[in-house]
C-alpha cells in the first residue's frame, strides 16, 4: 500500500494541485483520451462545485500515475483509456481489461474474475443473456447462503465502438448515431450532442426550439420514471402496478407520436434547433395527456408504496451510502436518493431551464424505497415543467442555420433521466475529430455492488431495477 | 390497497387495440418513409439519396446488381477513418453512381432506414411518414423496394421462397425468447410495450419465456457486437428445433448505423440463419405485432400446406 503522498507525487502536477487545493476533493466527471493535432493527450474533467467544471489536459505518456487509489470513481475511466489508447496507469489497483472481448478466450484481454474462496462460498454467474427483455451484461456473485459477500460486474457486451464511428462524420449528420447510444434516453443524448455543437458554433437555438427540447426532455424523464416504477413493483410481485404504469406510459408515447410524429422523440433535436413545430391544437392535446398521466400516476404510486408487501421489500433494501455516492461519483436519481443533491437543471441550467427554478427532491435513506420515491417526486415535477413550458410557448422559428466548417472544442451537459450526461466534442472543418460520451450509467454501474453486497441475492433484481442503468449507454 | 388498484383497473375503459386497427395503422410514430408520388424522376431520386444519411435511399447504376445479402454502408457511416473496415464492406456494396447519367434505379431499403425524417423534409411532395407499413416479418429481399428511373415506376417485388415448415402441433401458440445482441435498448423498450394493456401480445398466443430452451422463436435485436457474437451462437444452439429467428430493428436487419464498426461482427444473418425481418428504429409495437402475426400466418400456411390468403 503506497502512501497518499506517493500517490499524489505520481500524478500530473495540475491534477495533483486539484486534489490538494480544497478540503473537499473535486467530483470526477470523466477521464478520456484524445488524439488531437498536438499529440495524444488524456483529459480529466472535474466538477469543482461553484467554480464550475475544470478540464485538465495531460500529455499522454506511456505511463501516468493512477488517480484510482484516491478516487475510486477513476477506476473504470482509467481502464477504458488503457484499453483504447494504451496508456498504462501505474498503481491502478485493478488493471484488468474493461472493454475486452466478451467470452473470446483467445483475446489478450481475457477477463479473470476476482477469486473469492472460503468454506461455504458459492459462485453464481448471471448473464450476459438474461431471463427477460433486458440488455446483456454479466454479474458474478459470491454468496454465503443467501447473503451476497461479493459482486463483480463484467459489462461491455454491447460495446459498439460508437465514439470511433462518430469520428470522421459530418457534425450535422451525426444525430441518428447519438440517438442510438441509449435508446430510451435518445433525446437527452441528442440534445447534449447538439449543445456541444452549438457551443462550438457560438449560437443558441431559438427560444421556441429550447422550449420544445425542455418539454421533450421532461417527457422522456416522465416516461422513464413511470416505467421504472411499474417495473420495480413488478419485481416484488405486485402485478397490477406494471400493467397500470405500462398503460400510462403507452398513453404518453402515443401522445408523443401525435404531438411530434415520433414515440421516443428520435430525429427531433438537430444542431441549431429542432425539426418540428407542433401547432397550438397539438400542444393543447399534449397538455391534457400529461396532466392526466401525472394525476393518475401520482395516486397509483402512493397506493403502491403504502401496500405492505411492497413496503416490506423496498424499505431498507439495497442501501447506497452517501460515502459510496462520493467514492464512485454517482449521479442522477441514484445519488439524489442517497442525499447528494446533484441536478444540472438547478446547478447549471442551460437552454430553457434557465429561469425555471427546478428544485430537485433529495432523500437521505439511500434504499430501494428512496429511489422509488425520488422517481415519483421527479415525475410530478417533470409533468409540471412540461405544463409550464407549454403554457408559456415562445414565438418564432425553431431552427437556426449553423455556420459551415465548424472548428473547435465544446461540451454539452444534460440532466438525463439517469443523471448527468456529457458529450465532449472536437470538430475540425465541420467534421467530428473526437467525441467522448460519458453516460450517467458508466458512472453509476460501479456503485451498484456497494448497494448489493451484504443483502440477500433474491433482492438483486429489485435493487438493480431501482438503479435502472443502461448497458448500451455505459458500453457504447 | 391492492383492492383499490384492481377496482380502478376494472372501472377504467379498456385500451386493448383490435387486431385490425394494429394492422391498419401499424407504423404511426415510427417515421418510416412512404413514397406518395406515382413516379420517381431521376432528379427526385438524387435529391432523396442526398438527404438520406444511412443510404436507405440510394441511386444505382444500370450495370451494377446490388448484392442484397450483404447490406451497404450508409454514406455517413462510410466516412469512417478505418480503411480496413470500409474495405470489408465495399466488396458487397452497390456501386453508387457519382452523377445522374448512368443511374437507372432508385432503391428504398427499409432495413437501413432509421426514420430520421430527412427525406420527408427534403421532398415533402413525394415522401411522408408512413402510417402503415405492411412489410414487417418478411424476408430480407422484400425490405428493399426499387424503382426504374427510365419509367419512374416501381419494380415488382422479388420472388422469395417460403418460410421453413414447422410442425403443425404447435398450433397458434409460440414461445418467444428475446435476445439482445448489442442493441441501444430502443427495440427492448418497444418489445416490452407488447405486454402492456394496449397490445397484450398473449392474446395472439405469443408468450415471452425466460430461457432459449423453452422457445420456438428467437426475437433478436442489435447489430451483433464482437463481445456478444459467441453468446448469440450459443443462445441459437440452445433453442430446440424447429425454431424461427426474427431480426428486429435497423440494427438487427442490417447492422443499422453501427454496421461499419470494427466492434460489430453482424448483422445477425452473418452469424445465424434468419427467417424474417422487422425493420424500424425502433419498430413500433404495432409493427412488431404485424411482423409476428405475418410470421405465424406463413408458418401456419406452410404447416397446413393450404393456401389461405
Amino acid at each position: 500500500m503506497r502512501s497518499r503522498d506517493a500517490i499524489l507525487a505520481a500524478l500530473a502536477p495540475a491534477l495533483r494541485q486539484a486534489w490538494l487545493r480544497e478540503p473537499e476533493p473535486p467530483r470526477l466527471v470523466s477521464i478520456f483520451g484524445c488524439t488531437g493535432e498536438h499529440g495524444p493527450s488524456v483529459h480529466y474533467l472535474l466538477d469543482r462545485g461553484p467554480a464550475g467544471y475544470e478540464e485538465i489536459v495531460v500529455e499522454a505518456a506511456a505511463e501516468l500515475g493512477s488517480l484510482t487509489p484516491l478516487a475510486p470513481a477513476a477506476a473504470w475511466h482509467e481502464r477504458e483509456v488503457h484499453d483504447r489508447f494504451g496508456t498504462v496507469f501505474a498503481g491502478h489497483p485493478d488493471p484488468r481489461a474493461l472493454i475486452g472481448a466478451g467470452d473470446d478466450a483467445s483475446a489478450a484481454g481475457r477477463f479473470e474474475f476476482t477469486p473469492v474462496a472460503g468454506e461455504g462460498i458459492t459462485e453464481v454467474a448471471v448473464g450476459p443473456v438474461h431471463a427477460g427483455i433486458i440488455e446483456p451484461g454479466h454479474f458474478r456473485f459470491s454468496t454465503m447462503g443467501d447473503r451476497v459477500v461479493f459482486l463483480e460486474l463484467r459489462h461491455f457486451y454491447t460495446h459498439k465502438g460508437t465514439e470511433d464511428l462518430l469520428a470522421g462524420m459530418d457534425a450535422a449528420l451525426a444525430t441518428p448515431l447519438v440517438e442510438s447510444v441509449s435508446g430510451d434516453n435518445c433525446l437527452a443524448h441528442a440534445v447534449a450532442y447538439c449543445e456541444a455543437v452549438e457551443q462550438i458554433a457560438g449560437l443558441e437555438p431559438p427560444p421556441r426550439a429550447q422550449a420544445l427540447r425542455l418539454a421533450g426532455l421532461e417527457l422522456e424523464r416522465l416516461v422513464a420514471h413511470i416505467g421504472d416504477f411499474g417495473a420495480l413493483c413488478g419485481d416484488v410481485g405486485f402485478a397490477p402496478m406494471p400493467a397500470l404504469a405500462g398503460r400510462i406510459k403507452e398513453d404518453l408515447l402515443r401522445a408523443s407520436a401525435r404531438f411530434c410524429g415520433t414515440r421516443y422523440w428520435r430525429g427531433i433535436a438537430v444542431p441549431g434547433g429542432v425539426t418540428v413545430d407542433p401547432a397550438a391544437a397539438l400542444r393543447q392535446e399534449l397538455v391534457r395527456a400529461v396532466a392526466a398521466a401525472e394525476r393518475e400516476f401520482a395516486s397509483l404510486a402512493e397506493l403502491a408504496l403504502r401496500t405492505p408487501s411492497v413496503e416490506a421489500r423496498f424499505e431498507g433494501a439495497g442501501v447506497l451510502s452517501l460515502r459510496a455516492v462520493r467514492d464512485w461519483a454517482a449521479v442522477g436519481p441514484v445519488a439524489r436518493a442517497s442525499g447528494a443533491g446533484l441536478d444540472l437543471r438547478s446547478l447549471r441550467p442551460t437552454g430553457a431551464y434557465r429561469g425555471r427554478d427546478v428544485v430537485p427532491p433529495v432523500l437521505a435513506a439511500g434504499d430501494v424505497m428512496a429511489r422509488a420515491r425520488i422517481r415519483v417526486l421527479e415525475a410530478s415535477a417533470s409533468a409540471q415543467l412540461i405544463l409550464d413550458a407549454l403554457a408559456d410557448w415562445p414565438d418564432g422559428p425553431v431552427r437556426r442555420d449553423l455556420p459551415a466548417a465548424l472548428e473547435g472544442c465544446g461540451r454539452g451537459f444534460v440532466e438525463s433521466p439517469r443523471g448527468e450526461l456529457l458529450y465532449w466534442l472536437l470538430l475540425r472543418a465541420g467534421h467530428i475529430q473526437r467525441c467522448h460520451i460519458r453516460s450517467p450509467s458508466f458512472q453509476n454501474w460501479p456503485a451498484l455492488p456497494s448497494a448489493v453486497i451484504g443483502g440477500v441475492i433474491a433482492d438483486f433484481p429489485m435493487i438493480n431495477k431501482s438503479f435502472n442503468l443502461s448497458y448500451s449507454g455505459c458500453d457504447r | 390497497m391492492i383492492g383499490d388498484l384492481l377496482f380502478r383497473t376494472w372501472r377504467g375503459p379498456s385500451r386493448l387495440l383490435p387486431l385490425d386497427a394494429l394492422r391498419g395503422e401499424n407504423a404511426v410514430g415510427g417515421r418510416m418513409p412512404e413514397i406518395t408520388c406515382p413516379a420517381i424522376s431521376p432528379a427526385l431520386a438524387r435529391r432523396l439519396a442526398d438527404a438520406c444519411p444511412t443510404a436507405a435511399m440510394r441511386c444505382l447504376g444500370g450495370t451494377t446488381t446490388p448484392d442484397l445479402g450483404r447490406p451497404p454502408v450508409g454514406r455517413a457511416v462510410a466516412e469512417l477513418r478505418s480503411p480496413a473496415t470500409d474495405a470489408r464492406w465495399r466488396s458487397g456494396r452497390p456501386q453508387v453512381a457519382a452523377n445522374g447519367t448512368d443511374e437507372s434505379f432508385f432503391e428504398l431499403d427499409y432495413a437501413l432506414c432509421v426514420g430520421c425524417g430527412r427525406c420527408a423534409a427534403a421532398a415533402p411532395e413525394a415522401v411522408t411518414p408512413a402510417r402503415s407499413l405492411p412489410i414487417c416479418g418478411v424476408q430480407r429481399a422484400r425490405l428493399t423496394r426499387r424503382w426504374n428511373l427510365a419509367t419512374g415506376a416501381e419494380c415488382a417485388p422479388p420472388a422469395v421462397p417460403e418460410l421453413p415448415r414447422l410442425d403443425r402441433w404447435l398450433g397458434r401458440a409460440v414461445n418467444i425468447r428475446q435476445l439482445d445482441a448489442g442493441s441501444c435498448n430502443g427495440c427492448e423498450a418497444e418489445i416490452s410495450a407488447l405486454t402492456n394493456p394496449y397490445y397484450d401480445l398473449e392474446r395472439l398466443g405469443a408468450h415471452f419465456v425466460a430461457s432459449p430452451k423453452h422457445a420456438d422463436l428467437l426475437l433478436v435485436t442489435g447489430p451483433v457486437t464482437r463481445n456478444m457474437e459467441e453468446a448469440v451462437r450459443q443462445t441459437y444452439a440452445a433453442v430446440p428445433a424447429p425454431k424461427l429467428v426474427v431480426a428486429v430493428g435497423a440494427c438487427g436487419c442490417s447492422g443499422g448505423v453501427f454496421a461499419a464498426s470494427p466492434e460489430v461482427t453482424g448483422p445477425l444473418d452473418r452469424i445465424i440463419p434468419v427467417d424474417a425481418y422487422i425493420p424500424g428504429c425502433p419498430p413500433t409495437p404495432a409493427m412488431l405485432v404485424t411482423g409476428l402475426a405475418e410470421i405465424l400466418r406463413r408458418r401456419r400456411r406452410a404447416g397446413r400446406g393450404d393456401a389461405d390468403s
